[in-house]
């Protein structure tokens, strides 16, 4: 009696496992959920978790239901055996993240070595895929799309604005010394130099600075025009009231993302005293929606499952890598890791299709070639995009 | 002439932000001998008080002092008699600094868990006035801090030299068993030291609160540096803490204008290292006669 009820059971289980694994098919969210980066990792997996929605609402993929596995990343141990665990246990199809570079760095080495693939739509460092991994791509711009994009709009836009000629303008590039700073002002100085224009300054600092007084004086005396940094939080704010305090006016300063860009930087800096301060980052929510069509209807789905605003554009930007994955996998035969490289490798999305903006190809180290940041500018309390202009909703606001 | 100026008022006023946070770290370590790791997160937990005593009540952050004094007071004393005080026997002195290290940990992750990741902003009320001084810039809030750590030094010296409990807390840091045989209550005198060393932070983080925004990790961005302090200033001297503040405040403010910024690190550590090795027991301290530290 009682080995046949347990037959029984087990024969349900069974069945009951194997008609949800044809239902199913499972991806991995690897994300940090809890920790430090807890804050922005979790606001990234919330832009797939809203793609993930809208295709299952839609009938799935290739006919079957989509379901996000969770592993938390909260370091780069923990990176590497949640992704153990997702591939071997859950079976995932493929790999979602990361929003953190060196957790994605960690994670996808796992993944590639059991070859399954690994799409990254958040992380910037030039190591995640510079190493040449078969199986990882990447979705979002990158550190060297915000160096190239900055230069691009000190020539474009910034100089003329001013009314100079770029190499008539002194350049100083000032950065926290970690890989993420160093990086971007690499880029930069190499972008800048191919414009022609004149980098007077290059000076990393410690992000855990409490002082950056003899900074600002070094940059005041040398007669610097434009000021690019590269920060966290904190140094961003250091800088700008230390640069307020000291009468120091450059006719233009350009962050790099990071403390640039978020709401609680301007309040403590004082709106007064950021207006007019240029940013460039992933694509923010102030910006032409002509250019990024579904912008708005993702907004709306965000406030809906989550009740409140999207707290930064990283959401935005997983929910466009996801979106266009999803839908690419929804045209490719299985899921089998082949079939499922093969069909992103067919992606080939123009620029300002996506609510982000940018498009999408592959190219070179299963890069985004198509992946652009955008230039931001505080007018008035707020980040709002200046450029491109394609994408602007506010001219940039400079002084003669 | 008047970049050097400059470069002199800043590196001042930075020693006087250093000195006010290091203080109260000397003082523990002088007295009750434990290396307090959660140093930085007193003035964390210090700075939080003056934002939400300022933010609630629209009061000027200095008012703030009245309650985050004794708060802080309250907090030291209460790691000590309840997280010190019972590691005190243990054989190992190291476990001492382990349970303050376990401390800071769990501080910086409860204010996580209030407040957030974000930052939160202290009104500056007027502190953040620039004032000049011929050629020279400075903030009043900054010349306010230099003012108060030179205050705070003095108050507590005269408090150590001339009253009887500062009597009672000197004897106990030069010998603790022969001030037991003397009637002094050691363990009363290591809750007062460990309350006032926290105390002193309490006023530090009122003073610094309308200057920097706080975050939970804000904490470990000035207490390195506090420590260099306290070991170059010679452990547990009050003037040494203040001494040394200016030194390593001058350096890095010169160091950061003519060697680099991404050097200024490796000239005060470079600098703290030279002055080690000619004077090992700091500018101000006595050699340690280690059988004295434990009974």
């Amino acid at each position: 009696m009682k080995l046949s009820l347990l037959l029984k059971t087990a024969a349900a289980a069974v069945l009951f496992t194997a008609t949800a694994a044809h239902a199913d098919v499972k991806f991995g969210a690897l994300y940090p959920f809890s920790g430090q980066l807890a804050l922005l990792g979790d606001e990234s997996a919330r832009g797939l978790e809203i793609a993930v929605d809208e295709i299952n609402a839609a009938g799935g993929v290739q006919g079957e239901k989509v379901v996000l596995i969770r592993g938390d990343a909260v370091d780069n141990n923990q990176a590497i055996g949640e992704a153990r665990r997702l591939i071997s246990r859950e079976k995932v199809a493929a790999i979602f993240g990361s929003y953190s570079s060196a957790r994605s760095i960690a994670a996808s080495q796992v993944a590639e070595l059991s070859g399954v693939p690994y799409f990254e739509m958040g992380a910037v460092a030039d190591e995640v895929t510079g190493r040449g991994l078969k199986f990882l791509y990447r979705t979002n711009p990158t550190a060297e799309d915000m160096g190239k994009l900055i230069i691009e709009m000190i020539v474009n836009k910034v100089a003329p604005g001013i009314g100079k000629k770029p190499e008539d303008l002194k350049i100083g590039i000032i950065y926290e010394d970690s890989s993420y700073g160093t990086s971007v002002a690499g880029h930069q100085k190499k972008y800048a130099t191919e414009a022609g224009l004149n980098v007077v300054a290059s000076q990393g600092y410690p992000a855990s600075t409490v002082d950056m007084s003899s900074l600002v004086l070094d940059l005041k005396q040398r007669g610097v025009d434009i000021v690019l940094q590269t920060s966290y939080q904190n140094d961003s704010v250091l800088f700008l009231q230390q640069a307020n305090e000291a009468n120091f006016k450059p006719a233009a300063i350009i962050g790099g993302g990071g403390g640039y860009s978020m709401q609680p930087t301007a309040d403590a800096v004082g709106h007064k005293v950021i207006d007019g301060v240029l940013d460039a980052d992933f694509t923010q929510f102030l910006v032409n929606t002509k250019y990024t069509p579904g912008l708005e209807n993702f907004v709306d789905a965000y406030k809906k499952k989550y009740g409140e605003a999207p707290r930064s554009g990283h959401s935005l930007n997983n929910y466009v890598g996801a979106k266009v994955l999803l839908e690419a996998l929804n045209k490719g035969k299985g899921f089998t890791p082949d079939a499922i490289v093969a069909a992103v490798n067919n992606i080939d999305i123009g620029e300002g299709v996506t609510a982000a903006g940018y498009g999408m190809k592959f190219g070179k180290n299963n890069q985004n070639e198509r992946a652009k940041m955008m230039g931001m500018q505080w007018q008035d309390g707020k980040l709002v995009t200046v450029y491109p202009d394609a994408a602007a909703v506010s001219p940039m606001r400079l002084n003669k | 002439m008047d970049t050097v100026l400059q470069l002199l008022a800043n590196g001042l006023m930075l020693g006087g932000l250093f000195a006010i946070v290091a203080v109260g770290l000397t003082l523990i370590f002088g007295i009750v001998k434990v290396v307090n790791f959660a140093h930085g997160e007193f003035l964390m937990v210090g700075m939080y008080l003056t934002f939400l005593v300022t933010r609630l009540l629209g009061l000027h952050p200095f008012v703030a002092v009245i309650v985050v004094v004794p708060a802080l007071f309250l907090l030291g004393a209460l790691t000590q008699r309840l997280i010190i005080q019972p590691l005190m026997s243990a054989r190992d002195d190291h476990i001492q600094i382990f349970a303050t290290v376990g401390l800071s940990t769990a501080l910086i992750n409860l204010a996580l868990l209030v407040f957030g990741a974000d930052i939160a902003n202290t009104p500056a009320s007027g502190l953040r006035t620039p004032i000049e001084i011929g050629p020279v810039r400075v903030l009043s809030g900054q010349i306010v801090i230099f003012a108060a750590s030179i205050l705070l030094v003095i108050g507590l010296q005269a408090f150590l030299q001339s009253t009887a409990t500062g009597r009672a807390i000197r004897a106990v840091a030069q010998n603790r068993a022969a001030a037991q045989l003397m009637g002094i209550n050691v363990d009363r005198i290591y809750i007062l030291t460990f309350g006032i060393g926290a105390a002193c932070v309490g006023v530090a983080s009122v003073l610094i609160a309308p200057l920097y925004p706080t975050s939970p990790t804000i904490g470990t961005y000035f207490v390195l540096t506090a420590f260099v302090v306290v070991v170059l200033g010679g452990l547990g001297s009050i003037p040494g803490a203040f001494v040394g503040s200016l030194v390593i405040g001058l350096i890095d403010s010169f160091a950061g204008f003519y060697v680099g910024s991404d050097m200024r690190e490796v000239a005060v550590f470079g600098m703290f290292l030279i002055i080690l090795i000619l004077k090992p027991a700091g500018l101000f301290g006595k050699r340690l006669n280690l059988s004295h530290v434990s009974p």
